[in-house]
């Protein structure tokens, strides 16, 4: 249970850096706790004692001192209140800044990971991971504070009974310790297995639906929709139960350890009852708030179990990312199933379709694995390299040209976060989408909306181009670069490529089933035998 | 509800057995009424079991009907009133859950606020009736403090959910481009935009969190004052100090059943100020799906039966900044009918607004001599192919036959290597699963992959975004002929940019 995964190993250098706030927390938990108890023992004794003075005559009640008492509920009650507050605003504070650490660094993690994994991860199983997963990690944060109230609770309570009865302070100690002993073992025998089902049942919803809303179009012309909700509704059929099995465990367990405080409760009372009836007041009402006390440790007993299946989850994302090694030499040629292409070359990529010219293409900038003799970058084996060592020799622009949800600006800078505006346009105008960016409500800083709506699949390509154009590599790689284009703008557009590539003295890697951008290619190479 | 309120009576009656056997414990010094105690306090836990128990299912109840509403509303959401997909996952998902703590804690423990303390007052009242007129006296209070905070938490907690359906927005997004963030080594500036989402959530988080842990300690030092004020009257009413003549004579066990029971009767309402977070988070997730609520008026299917001629009439569109149109055409019943023009001259949004995919900005669509209603739609009863094919995670066959329910395995297979998808089938074994990417398949096999379900699906209105694109000219023109045999079968409407497709059309509708 008690894995030593990247992330608890993360959470556990989060928790030191935020020492003090859980310091806090734990010190003002503790005082509450406390507070808590003496508050209703001694309004127990207060009335006892006053009804015994009453009762002995107007002289002995005129004498009998109520300031000190009174000034006890007043500084209990405010330490009581007080603790709370700091107790849970620190934890909290220290849970909430731990998890703004974690969940940056998770993405990292995710981005770092061998392609085949990384990119095979759901962007809705990855998005409850980051927001549920690391949610039900928090908790653990937030409980640290517990064990310090549950002892300041039962320490107070176990002395205040001591008082009535030595012995009933003992049988307060061993209740508390049952219930403390058997919380954890029953927590895992019954609200593990419901917490981990209720976040891969959320993971799933989330998967499922990220998938249907990307294909809401699809789902729309074919009239799907009635069919993907039953689907959908069928996923949090699933996640309902494991909740209510959850809330089902944890009612159990709840009742379980209230039936020990119960006997526990009562077994005190009939021990105290030969005391002084104020100290036997005191007593019963304190042996109440002891159990209150240890209430937190309970609940994060509870709570383990989504605790230590959340960790599992994140643990799985986060696996720790090989460190990058150094960047491949991006002067020297490079060698493609046997042809050597040295720099500034422009070389098209040949093949029937399906043959594999994107999976090349892919290989080559890291999003596939390498096979093994396909390539080379200098002397050093692709393969051999570490994953995405070769990306700084590409600028990439995909077939699908996937934009990023944000402004054409952010799009574009990309690749070259320190480009100028004027650098910006020059790429534009390069890849013949000036004209329509111009026509923008914002130009350069329009909203795209997700992954660039707003545009149309061919005004997506060219822009994608324009953001490989700005890109300061030695390679360009280009899949379709002018699909939807027609003849003028792709003549223009082919001729601005190739004086860019004349300007910048980059080389090309060029797939197009049209003529046009071919004819820049001085070479070519058949891929269709290797793939 | 019935059940819960029967549960807080039981609970009430248990709270005065138990403040019963403590009095009498103590006053005579009986020790069996420490069992009566403790049957007491094991008759409150199981009434606390059972509660929650009860609650939860209400809440899933709640939870259910609510994310059917929401998804219905979400699917049938028209282009450009679409939210990015990952802040609709975080509504459907991560909002709903979080009325889970609404419905399962703060609804059940308002219930109980309201009720349990009438009765805790009634049982008091039998022993001192002037401690039961001071803790209802105290009540007027605590209700205009809970009122106040409320209004304070509110715009905190929308805030809040705003910040996070941002981040869970920006990661999906992020997560789906991640082959662009990769090759161009975005990596590091992506995941500062991320520490920036997550550290906003971080921050209202914690700025809810504050006026929920500052109403929370108000309500609860409240409740403590209010239990003084109750022993104090009792202590001083014993004592005979007390600076009034009070209608009541008190003994040590009155008091001591008052002041043991004074607990019980804020204790619902500190559990209700304990489930206060719930409650701001529950009532900001109700106003930000409340716009989802809005019946949607899901278009009318109509239904044809036999390819329809179809004419267009000074069709408009707005398609985010740029206007399209007006467009006045007759596309021929049974025909072939391209359009043509330059990339974004609007071919996929007539495409889309056929499909109801997009609404008319203007002018109007006649199908087979009908207008369509704006309210009414082709969708069903067309097939298409978009521009960029979308796949559910799942097998090849499995997705084609998702649009041709009627089709059966080998009938999809056969078809997907009519589309020229045999060699990658081949390659890749007829059984290949497509993920969320569909990243096995080159952009050519995905097209044809969406010809196939678009041929496969028997609508009488066929219609292809351009379906030769990225296709070499041996492949195009194969494609090309496997299409044209629909004719008289269907009327086919396709954008395309392909002269050989154009060639081989009835009719051409150019945009400028």
């Amino acid at each position: 249970m008690t894995g030593r995964g990247p992330v608890e190993t993360f959470l556990r250098g989060q928790a030191r850096r935020q020492a003090g706030a859980l310091l806090v927390a734990a010190l003002a938990g503790a005082a509450a706790a406390g507070a808590a108890t003496w508050l209703l023992g001694l309004s127990g004794w207060f009335l006892a004692s006053a009804s015994i003075a009453g009762a002995a005559g107007s002289l002995a009640a005129a004498g009998f001192n109520y300031l000190l008492p009174s000034a006890g509920f007043r500084a209990f009650a405010i330490t009581r209140t007080a603790g709370r507050y700091l107790e849970r605003l620190s934890g909290h504070a220290a849970a909430l800044r731990a998890l703004a650490a974690l969940r940056p660094a998770l993405f990292s993690a995710i981005a770092a990971a061998p392609p085949e994994r990384s990119l095979s991860l759901s962007a809705g199983e990855a998005s409850a991971r980051l927001v549920q997963d690391v949610d039900a990690a928090e908790t653990e944060f937030v409980r640290r504070s517990a064990p310090w109230a549950a002892a300041a609770a039962i320490a107070s309570a176990a002395a205040l009974v001591a008082l009535a009865s030595p012995l009933a302070a003992g049988a307060l100690i061993a209740g508390v310790g049952v219930q403390l002993a058997l919380a954890p073992s029953l927590a895992r025998r019954w609200t593990t297995a419901p917490a981990a089902r209720s976040l891969a049942a959320a993971g799933e919803l989330k998967s499922a639906l990220t998938a249907y809303l990307a294909a809401v179009d699809e789902l729309q012309a074919f009239d799907l929709s009635d069919r993907a909700v039953a689907a959908l509704m069928e996923r949090d059929e699933a996640l309902g139960q494991a909740h209510v099995d959850r809330a089902d465990a944890g009612a159990r367990l709840g009742l379980a350890t209230a039936l020990v405080a119960a006997a526990a409760v009562a077994v005190v009372a009939a021990l105290c009852v030969r005391a002084a009836t104020p100290l036997a007041a005191l007593a019963d009402l304190a042996a109440l708030t002891a159990f209150e006390g240890a209430a937190g440790l309970l609940i994060a007993a509870e709570q383990r179990g989504a605790h230590h299946a959340a960790l599992a989850r994140l643990n799985a994302v986060a696996v720790s990312a090989p460190q990058p090694g150094a960047p491949l030499p991006g002067t020297g040629p490079i060698v493609l199933d046997g042809m050597r292409l040295e720099p500034g070359a422009v070389v098209a990529l040949t093949g029937p379709s399906g043959a594999g010219k994107t999976r090349t293409l892919e290989i080559l900038v890291g999003l596939r694995p390498a096979p093994p003799g396909r390539c080379r970058i200098g002397d050093i084996p692709l393969e051999a390299a570490p994953v995405g060592a070769a990306r700084g020799l590409f600028a990439y622009a995909p077939q699908d040209a996937r934009l990023l949800t944000g402004t054409v600006a952010d799009n574009l800078r990309l690749g070259a976060p320190d480009a100028s505006e004027a650098d910006l346009w020059a790429a534009l105008e390069d890849a013949q989408i000036a004209a329509r960016v111009r026509r923008l409500p914002v130009g350069l800083d329009t909203w795209l909306g997700q992954a660039g709506e707003a545009l149309s699949g061919g005004e997506r390509r060219r822009l994608s181009l324009a953001r490989a154009f700005l890109r300061r590599a030695p390679w360009l790689l280009l899949d379709e670069p002018t699909e939807g284009l027609d003849a003028v703008a792709e003549a223009a557009l082919i001729e601005a490529l190739g004086r860019r590539l004349e300007r910048t003295g980059q080389g090309a890697l060029i797939v197009s089933h049209r003529p046009a951008p071919l004819r820049l290619c001085a070479a070519s190479l058949d891929v269709s035998g290797s793939a | 509800m019935a059940g819960l309120v029967a549960l807080i009576f039981v609970n009430a009656a248990a709270s005065g057995v138990f403040a019963a056997s403590y009095t009498i414990l103590l006053v005579r010094g009986a020790e069996t009424a420490a069992l009566g105690a403790g049957f007491a306090l094991a008759v409150r836990a199981a009434v606390s079991s059972a509660s929650s128990r009860l609650a939860a299912r209400q809440a899933r109840q709640v939870k259910r009907r609510l994310r059917a509403t929401l998804l219905v509303a979400a699917l049938s959401r028209r282009r450009g009133n679409r939210a990015a997909v990952g802040e609709v996952v975080g509504t459907i998902v991560d909002e709903v859950e979080a009325l889970d703590g609404y419905f399962a804690r703060y609804r059940p423990a308002a219930l109980e606020a309201r009720l349990a303390p009438v009765l805790v007052a009634l049982l008091v009242a039998i022993a001192s009736p002037v401690s039961a007129a001071i803790l209802i006296a105290t009540l007027a209070p605590f209700a205009a403090l809970m009122a106040i905070a409320g209004s304070a938490a509110a715009g905190e907690a929308g805030r809040q959910f705003g910040a996070l359906a941002r981040l869970s927005g920006l990661f999906v997004d992020r997560v789906q481009a991640l082959p662009v963030v990769l090759s161009f080594q975005a990596e590091a500036a992506e995941t500062r935009k991320v520490e920036v989402a997550a550290a906003d959530v971080g921050r209202r988080t914690l700025a809810v969190l504050r006026i929920a842990f500052v109403s929370t300690a108000a309500l609860e030092f409240f409740a403590a004052l209010a239990v003084a004020l109750v022993a104090v009257y009792c202590g001083f009413s014993l004592l005979g100090l007390l600076p009034f003549r009070p209608p009541e004579r008190l003994d040590f066990g009155r008091a001591f059943f008052a002041l043991a029971l004074a607990p019980e009767f804020y204790g619902p309402m500190r559990r209700l100020a304990g489930a206060y977070h719930e409650k701001q988070l529950g009532e900001a997730a109700a106003a930000r799906l409340g716009p989802w609520l809005s019946p949607a008026r899901a278009p009318t299917r109509i239904s044809l039966d036999g390819p329809p001629a179809i004419r267009l009439e000074g069709v408009r569109l707005d398609v985010g900044d740029a206007q399209i149109g007006p467009v006045t055409a007759d596309l021929p019943q049974g025909g072939v009918t391209v359009i043509v023009g330059p990339t974004g001259a609007g071919k996929s949004s007539l495409l889309a607004a056929l499909l109801g995919l997009a609404p008319l900005a203007g002018g109007a669509i006649h199908v087979g001599g009908r207008r369509l209603a704006p309210d009414e739609s082709l969708a069903g009863q067309a097939s298409w192919a978009g521009q960029s094919p979308v796949f559910l995670p799942g097998g090849v066959a499995e997705n084609l036959r998702l649009a041709a329910p009627s089709a059966d395995a080998a009938q999809a297979l056969a078809m997907a290597e009519a589309v020229g998808l045999g060699p990658t089938l081949a390659r890749r074994g007829a059984q290949m699963r497509l993920d969320e990417r569909a990243s096995g398949l080159s952009g050519g096999e995905r097209r044809r992959l969406a010809i196939a379900r678009a041929l496969l699906n028997p609508s009488p209105l066929l219609l292809l975004d351009e379906p030769t694109a990225d296709l070499d000219a041996a492949s195009e023109a194969a494609l090309l002929e496997l299409i044209l045999k629909e004719r008289g079968r269907r009327t086919i409407v396709i954008a395309t940019h392909a002269a050989r497709v154009a060639a081989a059309a009835d009719c051409v509708v150019r945009l400028a």
